[in-house]
């Protein structure tokens, strides 16, 4: 997966990304045990067109010109399918703002911090969310008081305690 | 029967024990253990219809 990470450090420096950050099930798999999954998904924060628009469309372009193809909803980038998700709400901007920084190997990376995981799998609310909230819950090692400003801030605390009842 | 509840229980703790082993991992060695999971999995997957393929990443395969 280094080479894959590299290729997206690469992008980020060039300002193709504006910054990005491991979530999903690979994000979740920093804290618990692994979780299987096909795909790499990666919260970005996309550079503004001229017009205002926020688009995938240059990140693509850029993937195309390195040799990298789509494939259905991803792009296989160094043998890994990459699914590019944009920060689309300030639950997720905030995620990446405070991604975690480290190394993956050699290689520089960020992945979303567990509580912001966890918050965003809440608010995603599907069926596999719940599995992934009850893991990061049981395995990760969660600061207690800035999940629960997490939740407060995104008005989600009646969710989680619903779901953790 | 609690002689069997013991030994349910004990096996319950054991299992959670290693999946806490198992998060307490570094990452790169996770990832390691997910394509071995994409592999087994990924079979019994596009025999249920599912398009998945596992990862395809040399340096797993030369730590083999």
């Amino acid at each position: 997966m280094e080479p894959t990470l590299q290729i997206l450090n690469e992008l980020e420096q060039a300002g193709v990304l504006g910054r990005y950050a491991i979530g999903g099930a690979m994000g979740a798999t920093f804290y618990v045990e692994p979780l299987l999954t096909f795909d790499l998904d990666i919260f970005v924060v996309l550079p503004e067109t001229p017009a205002g628009l926020l688009t995938l469309a240059p990140l693509y372009d850029a993937l195309r010109g390195r040799g990298y193809a789509e494939a259905g909803e991803c792009v296989e980038i160094e043998g890994v399918p990459v699914q590019f998700l944009p920060a689309f709400n300030p639950l997720l901007r905030e995620a990446l703002a405070e991604a975690r920084e480290t190394l993956y190997e050699q290689t520089p990376t960020r992945v979303l911090c567990a509580e912001h995981l966890l918050v965003i799998a809440l608010q995603t609310g599907r069926n596999k969310d719940r599995e992934r909230v009850r893991l990061l819950n049981e395995q990760a090692q969660l600061d207690r008081d800035y999940l629960t400003s997490v939740l407060q801030r995104h008005g989600l605390e009646a969710r989680w305690r619903e779901w953790t009842s | 029967m609690d002689e069997l509840n013991r030994e349910v229980a004990k096996l319950f703790a054991a299992k959670d024990a290693r999946r806490r082993r198992l998060a307490a991992l570094p990452f790169p060695e996770k990832i390691r253990m997910l394509v071995q999971l994409q592999r087994m999995a990924a079979p019994i997957l596009r025999a249920r219809g599912r398009d998945v393929r596992p990862w395809n990443i040399g340096k797993l395969d030369r730590a083999e």
